[in-house]
C-alpha cells in the first residue's frame, strides 16, 4: 500500500486537532536499492499455506519495519535530510538543578536547538494527565522528580554533529545541580485493600466483598506512604466493613490454633527491564504551511500515543499548534508492554514542533533506553496462610504489599490492583484480605510489563504453597488440586470466572509427568553418581487474567469477487503475530487466509463515526445509559495491544466482520450456486456448513470454492464488506442490527457494510472506506459499570515443571529439563503458542535467576547501565534440547481463542525456586537468586 | 578523516570521506540506509548489528558493527541481511527461519542470518560430527540475545537446515 501525500482521514478531534492514525506502510519500491531484496507481499505469504507468519518474509529479509529503520529519505513527501535530537537527562534526583553547561559543544558541535522547560512554558505546551506528575523538562530550581529526568532537547541540523556531541557529552555529566533537598515526595499512586468473607456454604451469597460493596481505598496516608485504612466497623460504610472483616481474617491468623498451619512469609521481587532489542525512539516532521505533525513511531497505544500528543499541543501558541496530527505506527522490535504508554512520542512531537520544516529523531541508546524505558514494578509482599491441617484445605490469606512505582505514577495503581487481586491465583480461599499501595519515589518509572503485577505475587503465592504443602507432609500437586478453583468459583473480588477452569487438567498433566514422576529417582541417582551436582524439581501452577475490563477493538474485512480477503485492524504488531492470528480467525469463518493484514489502523473506521466520553473504567451506570442512547456511542474506541488482549479481545471484530459477511454475502450466495431456495429449511443452516482448503462444504452437496463463491455475493449485491467495532468490560457488548430484512444479534456495538455492485467488475481489495454504510443498532446491552469491581475474569492456566541441576562448588544452576502445558481456548496461530511459552519460559528463568538493577543512585537512572550490567537469558541458560510444551486442545472445536502472552511465563519463576529448594533444602523468599546467593548457602 | 571504500552485497560504496570515529553501524544505516542491520545494545553484547565480512582467503565471520569503526571496515566486502535473498527469493536459511517461526519481533534476525549462514558456509568446508552438531550450532549462535523467542526455534531450523542437506554439512 503505497503512502502518498495525500489527505489523512480524519479520525477524530482533540484539543481542536484534527487526529489520524495508520500504519506505516510505505512505498514498496523506493529509488534507492535497500530494499532490492525485499519481495514483498505478492511474492510468498508463508501465512498462507500456514508455514510462517504473515510478516515473516519481510522480518527475515531486513525490510525496513520497525521506527528506528524509518528516515526522513524514506517518507513520501518530507524532505530529505533527517536532522537528530537528544534528550539531556538528569542523574540526580536529591538536589536542585541549576542548569545544563554545553561549553564543551563548541562550532560545528553546537546543537541548532536547544529545547529547556523555559520553552515549553513561553510555547503553551501542557502535560498531558497521564504523565503529569512531572514537567517534561525539569524546570531550573527544581530537584528533578526522577532519576532520568529529561532536562533538556538538543536538535541537531546535522548527523554528524549530533554523532559528536553525544560522545562529547557522554561524560562527565553537563547537568549542574545546587542544593542539596533530598528526593522529592509526592503523594502514593494508588492504594487499595480488597476484603471477601465467602456465605458460610457453598453457593450461598458472599458475607463481603469487593463485588457488593465496591473497592476500598484508605482514608489518608501517613508519612505520604502508608494507609490509614477505616477503623473497623462492622454496620459502617464499605471501607470500614472491609476492616472489620479484614481485621478478622488476621486475628484468626495470628491466634495460636492447633488445628491451623499458618505460614507468615515475607517476599521480595526485582526492578527488571523488559529489555526488548530495539530501543525506543521516533521520527517526525511538522509542516508549518500545512500546519501538519506527522510521526513515525512504534508504540502499543497508537490511539493513546496520538491523543496525547493533540493534548501536548493543544493549547500551544501560535506556530506550536498543528491542525492536524498523522501518527504512521510502525512495527515493534518486542515490546512486552514497555511500550505502552510511555513518554518517547512526546518528546518526538516536540522535536519536530522546535524545528519545525525539517524532520527530527529522536532515539535512545541502550544506555538512555535503561535510564528510561518503563520497568517491571518491584514487589514487597508479607504474606500469611492458614491451612487446616486435617483436610488440607486453605482457610484464610492476608498480603500486604508495597511496590516501588519510580518516578512517573504511568500504570502503577493498576498493576497494584491486578496484583492484590491475583494473589490468591488459582486457589478457592474464603477469606481474603490483601492490601496494597504503590509509592512514588526517583527511581526510573515503573508501569506495565508482562505479567502486570501478577509474575511477583504468584511467584510469592507458589512458593508459599509449596512449602505449605511440605509442612503438611502433602504431594504438591494433590495440595493444589484440593484447593483449586473450581468451575463457577468465585474469586477474591466476589465474582465467578467465566467459562471452564481447566486446573485439574493441567495439574493432572504435571502429576503424570515423567519429570515429576522420576524426581526421587534423579535426585537420589545425583547424590549417589553425580558428585558435586544437586539434582531438585520442582513445580508451579498458575492462572493469569486477560484482558483490562476496558477492551476495544476494530476491524475491516472485505472479499473481493476474485475471493481476495483483506482485514483491517487498530492492533499493533509487538512480534506476537497478531497479523497472523487476525488471518487465521478470518480464515475460519470466510474461507482463505488474508491476502492483505494492515495493523494499527484506527483511522481506517471513520465510516462507523464512533464517538466516546468518560472514562471506561470508572463510569457510572447512569452516565452510560445516557451516552449509549446516541447509537455512534462506545465505551471506548481504541485500546492498547497489552493485557494478552491479542487473541480473545483484538481479533474479535475480525472474527465478527467475517460472520456478518458469511451470513449476508457468502452465505446467500453458496444457497444460490447450490439451488437452495430461502424457504428451504437448509438455508438458516449455516451452522453446518465448513470451510476445507477454500472451499465451502455442507453435507450432501458439492462444494463450492471462494472465489465463485465471492463473485456470486458480488454480482447479487450481498454483503461483501464488514466494518465493526466490539468493548468487552468482562463481557461482549452485544447488539442488534437490521440486515437485508433481518434482525442480527451480535457481540459487537457497531456496523457498517458494504455490498457488491451487482458486476463482476465491481472494485476488489479498495483501500478506501467511503462505500461502508453504517447501520443503527436497535438495541444494546452493555455490560454493567458494576463489572468495573471485578479483579479477574477471563483466565488461562498454565503449569511447569522444571528439574535443575546446582554445582555445589559453583552454585550455578543447569535447567536440565522442563515441560510447561497452557490451555489457551482454540489456539489461532499455534506454532506461534509454543514459541510465546518457549520465550515466555526464557523471561521466566531471567527474572528467577539472573535479571536485577538496583533501583537509586546505582541503578540505570545514573546512565551507565548496559548488557554488560543487566544480564538476561542466552540460549545456553535454556534447556533447549530439554524443554517440552504442550498446549491442550480446546473442549469444543469454536471455543475462542484465549490470551497467553503472560501466563506462559508465570509459573516458570516459581517452579525453578521450589526446584531450588528441592535440590538444596533452602527456600528463598527473595528474586533473583543469582548463583552467589546459591553458593552462599551450599558452603 | 578515512576515506571508505567497501562493497556491501556485492555492489561498491564509495569513496566516501567519514571521521574516524564514525560506528560502522551509522555507516550503514545513517550513511547509506541500510537499516537492516540493526542497533540494539552498542556493546557487542547483543549482535543484532552483526555483518558477514568475506576475507580474501574465502573465509568469513560475523563482526559486530555498533562499536567497530566504520573505517576498520574500509576495503573490505561485507554482506548484510539485504544481500541474502537473491532476486526476491529468500534463502534456504531465511525460508528455514520463516517456516519454523524462529522469530517473533524479529529485531534479532538479521545477527541470526548472518551467523547462521557463516555456519553454514564454515560447514561445507568443514563438516560436523553429528554428534557435535548441536553444541557447535549452540556455540555459534550463543552470542546473538533474542528476547521474545527463548531460542529454541532458532537452533531448530538451524539443525534442520543442516540435517537436511547432512552431506554438505556433516562428517
Amino acid at each position: 500500500m503505497e503512502l502518498s501525500r495525500r489527505e489523512f482521514v480524519k479520525l477524530m478531534t482533540s484539543s481542536g486537532i484534527a487526529l489520524s492514525v495508520s500504519h506505516a506502510t510505505f512505498a514498496q519500491t523506493p529509488a534507492f536499492a535497500t530494499r532490492e531484496t525485499l519481495p514483498g507481499r505478492q511474492s510468498w505469504n508463508p501465512a498462507a499455506t500456514g508455514v510462517g507468519r504473515i510478516d515473516g518474509l519481510a522480518k527475515v529479509t531486513g525490510a525496513k519495519l520497525y521506527a528506528s529503520d524509518f528516515r526522513a529519505a524514506d517518507l513520501p513527501g518530507w524532505p530529505a535530510n533527517t536532522s537528530h535530537a537528544m534528550l539531556i537527562r538528569a542523574t540526580d534526583a536529591t538536589h536542585v538543578f541549576t542548569g545544563i553547561d554545553l561549553s564543551r559543544l563548541s562550532g560545528a558541535l553546537k546543537p541548532s536547538r536547544v529545547v529547556t522547560a523555559a520553552d515549553l512554558a513561553t510555547a503553551g505546551i501542557r502535560v498531558p494527565a497521564f504523565y503529569a506528575q512531572a514537567d517534561l523538562f525539569c524546570p531550573v530550581g527544581k530537584t528533578p522528580l526522577y532519576l532520568g529526568h529529561p532536562v533538556a532537547l538538543l536538535i541537531f541540523e546535522q548527523f554528524d554533529a549530533f554523532d559528536q556531541a553525544r560522545m562529547a557529552l557522554r561524560d562527565p555529566s553537563c547537568v549542574n545541580y545546587g542544593q542539596e533537598t533530598g528526593a522529592v515526595a509526592i503523594a502514593p499512586f494508588g492504594a487499595y485493600r480488597f476484603v471477601r468473607v465467602a456465605g458460610s456454604t457453598p453457593g450461598a451469597p458472599d458475607v463481603y466483598s469487593p463485588m457488593q460493596a465496591g473497592w476500598v481505598t484508605p482514608r489518608r496516608f501517613l508519612n505520604m506512604d502508608l494507609p490509614v485504612w477505616a477503623p473497623a466497623n462492622q454496620k459502617g460504610p464499605a471501607d470500614a466493613q472491609a476492616s472489620f472483616y479484614g481485621e478478622q481474617i488476621r486475628a484468626g491468623l495470628a491466634a495460636n490454633n492447633p488445628d491451623q498451619l499458618v505460614l507468615d512469609r515475607e517476599f521480595q521481587t526485582q526492578s527488571i527491564d523488559p529489555m526488548f532489542l530495539e530501543p525506543e525512539s521516533g521520527i517526525a516532521w511538522y509542516d508549518p504551511k500545512s500546519k501538519s505533525l506527522e510521526l513515525v513511531v512504534g508504540v502499543q497505544s497508537p490511539m493513546e500515543a496520538t491523543e496525547s500528543v493533540a493534548y501536548l499541543l493543544g493549547n500551544a501558541r501560535g506556530s506550536f499548534k498543528p491542525a492536524l496530527i498523522h501518527t504512521h505506527c510502525a512495527y515493534m522490535g518486542g515490546g512486552f508492554g514497555g511500550r505502552d504508554h510511555t513518554t518517547m512520542p512526546l518528546y518526538v512531537a516536540l522535536a519536530a514542533m522546535f524545528y519545525p520544516n525539517r524532520p527530527v529523531r529522536l532515539a535512545n541508546n541502550r544506555y538512555e533506553q535503561f535510564q528510561s524505558g518503563i520497568k517491571r514494578h518491584p514487589f514487597k509482599m508479607r504474606s500469611r496462610m492458614g491451612v487446616d491441617r486435617a483436610t488440607g484445605k486453605i482457610r484464610a490469606f492476608a498480603a500486604d504489599h508495597r511496590l516501588d512505582g519510580g518516578g512517573l505514577a504511568n500504570f502503577s495503581a493498576q498493576v497494584a490492583t491486578v496484583g492484590a487481586t491475583a494473589a490468591i491465583g488459582m486457589y478457592d480461599i474464603p477469606k481474603v484480605d490483601v492490601s496494597t499501595v504503590v509509592f512514588h519515589s526517583r527511581a526510573v518509572t515503573a508501569g506495565s510489563m508482562r505479567g502486570y503485577g501478577t509474575t511477583q505475587v504468584l511467584t510469592a503465592l507458589e512458593v508459599l504453597i509449596d512449602e505449605a504443602a511440605a509442612a503438611l507432609r502433602l504431594d504438591p500437586i494433590e495440595f493444589r488440586r484440593r484447593n483449586a478453583l473450581p468451575t463457577n468459583g468465585q474469586t477474591m473480588a466476589g465474582n465467578a470466572l467465566i467459562g471452564v477452569t481447566r486446573t485439574d487438567e493441567v495439574l493432572a498433566k504435571l502429576a503424570n509427568h515423567p519429570i515429576w514422576q522420576d524426581r526421587a529417582t534423579e535426585r537420589a541417582r545425583a547424590l549417589q553418581q553425580r558428585a558435586g551436582i544437586l539434582v531438585g524439581t520442582g513445580v508451579a501452577c498458575v492462572n493469569k487474567d486477560f484482558g483490562t475490563g476496558a477492551d476495544a477493538c476494530l476491524a475491516s474485512v472485505e472479499v473481493s469477487p476474485e475471493g481476495r480477503i483483506t482485514i483491517r485492524s487498530d492492533a499493533v504488531e509487538m512480534g506476537t503475530a497478531i497479523g497472523t492470528a487476525l488471518a487465521n480467525r478470518v480464515a475460519a469463518i470466510i474461507g482463505g487466509v488474508a491476502d492483505e493484514v494492515a495493523m494499527a489502523q484506527v483511522d481506517a473506521f471513520a465510516p462507523l463515526g464512533l464517538v466516546t466520553s468518560g472514562d471506561p473504567f470508572s463510569i457510572t451506570q447512569a452516565a452510560q445509559d445516557a451516552a449509549s442512547r446516541n447509537p455512534r456511542w462506545v465505551a471506548e474506541i481504541s485500546s492498547p495491544s497489552s493485557a494478552s488482549v491479542g487473541a480473545h479481545f483484538s481479533t474479535h471484530a475480525a472474527f465478527e466482520a467475517a460472520r456478518v459477511i458469511f451470513r449476508f454475502g457468502l452465505w446467500p450466495a453458496a444457497l444460490d450456486l447450490w439451488g437452495i431456495a430461502k424457504t428451504d429449511p437448509r438455508a438458516r443452516q449455516w451452522d453446518t456448513a465448513r470451510w476445507q482448503q477454500r472451499k465451502l462444504a455442507i453435507p450432501g452437496l458439492p462444494p463450492l470454492d471462494l472465489a465463485s463463491v465471492a463473485a456470486k455475493a458480488h454480482a447479487r449485491g450481498g454483503v461483501t464488506a464488514a466494518m465493526v467495532h466490539g468493548f468487552n468490560r468482562w463481557s461482549w457488548t452485544n447488539a442488534s442490527f437490521k440486515i437485508a430484512g433481518e434482525t442480527y444479534t451480535a457481540d459487537i456495538d457497531a456496523l457498517a457494510v458494504r455490498t457488491g455492485t451487482g458486476t463482476a467488475k465491481a472494485r476488489s481489495g479498495s483501500t478506501t472506506s467511503d462505500r461502508f454504510v453504517p447501520l443503527n443498532r436497535t438495541s444494546i446491552n452493555i455490560p454493567p459499570a458494576i463489572n468495573e469491581r471485578i479483579g479477574v475474569a477471563y483466565a488461562s492456566t498454565c503449569g511447569t515443571l522444571v528439574r535443575i541441576e546446582i554445582e555445589r562448588a559453583t552454585g550455578s544452576v543447569r535447567i536440565a529439563n522442563a515441560y510447561s502445558v497452557a490451555e489457551c481456548g482454540q489456539p489461532l496461530v499455534p506454532e506461534v503458542v509454543v514459541g510465546q511459552m518457549q520465550g515466555g519460559f526464557a523471561m521466566g528463568v531471567g527474572q528467577a535467576l539472573l535479571e536485577t538493577m538496583p533501583l537509586y543512585e546505582d541503578g540505570p537512572g545514573n546512565g551507565k547501565w548496559n548488557l554488560g550490567e543487566y544480564v538476561v537469558p542466552r540460549a545456553t541458560d535454556m534447556p533447549l534440547n530439554g524443554l517440552e510444551i504442550e498446549v491442550l486442545p480446546p473442549l469444543k472445536p469454536d471455543d475462542p481463542p484465549k490470551g497467553m502472552a503472560e501466563v506462559v511465563m508465570i509459573p516458570v519463576i516459581p517452579a525453578i525456586l521450589n526446584a531450588i529448594y528441592d535440590a538444596t533444602g533452602h527456600r528463598f523468599q527473595s528474586l533473583p537468586v543469582t548463583q552467589a546467593m546459591l553458593k552462599g548457602v551450599l558452603k | 578523516m578515512t576515506t571508505m571504500r567497501i562493497t556491501i552485497n556485492g555492489k561498491a560504496y564509495g569513496p566516501t570521506e567519514i571521521r574516524d570515529e564514525l560506528s560502522m553501524n551509522d555507516y550503514l544505516r545513517e550513511y547509506l540506509g541500510l537499516t537492516g542491520t540493526k542497533f540494539g545494545c552498542g556493546m557487542a553484547q547483543c549482535l543484532s548489528c552483526a555483518v558477514i565480512v568475506d576475507n580474501p582467503d574465502g573465509s568469513s565471520q560475523t563482526m559486530p558493527t555498533c562499536i567497530v569503526p566504520a573505517k576498520n571496515f574500509a576495503g573490505k566486502s561485507i554482506r548484510t541481511i539485504e544481500g541474502h535473498a537473491q532476486n526476491g527469493q529468500p534463502s534456504v536459511l531465511q525460508k528455514a527461519f520463516v517456516e519454523h517461526f524462529s522469530f517473533q519481533c524479529g529485531y534479532c534476525t538479521a545477527g541470526f542470518v548472518n551467523e547462521g549462514q557463516v555456519l553454514l558456509e564454515r560447514l561445507a568446508k568443514k563438516p560436523v560430527a553429528r554428534a557435535d552438531l548441536d553444541k557447535t550450532i549452540q556455540e555459534a549462535l550463543n552470542g546473538h540475545i533474542c528476547r521474545c523467542t527463548g531460542y529454541v526455534k532458532y537452533h531448530e531450523a538451524m539443525r534442520d537446515v543442516i540435517l537436511a542437506d547432512a552431506k554438505r554439512y556433516v562428517s
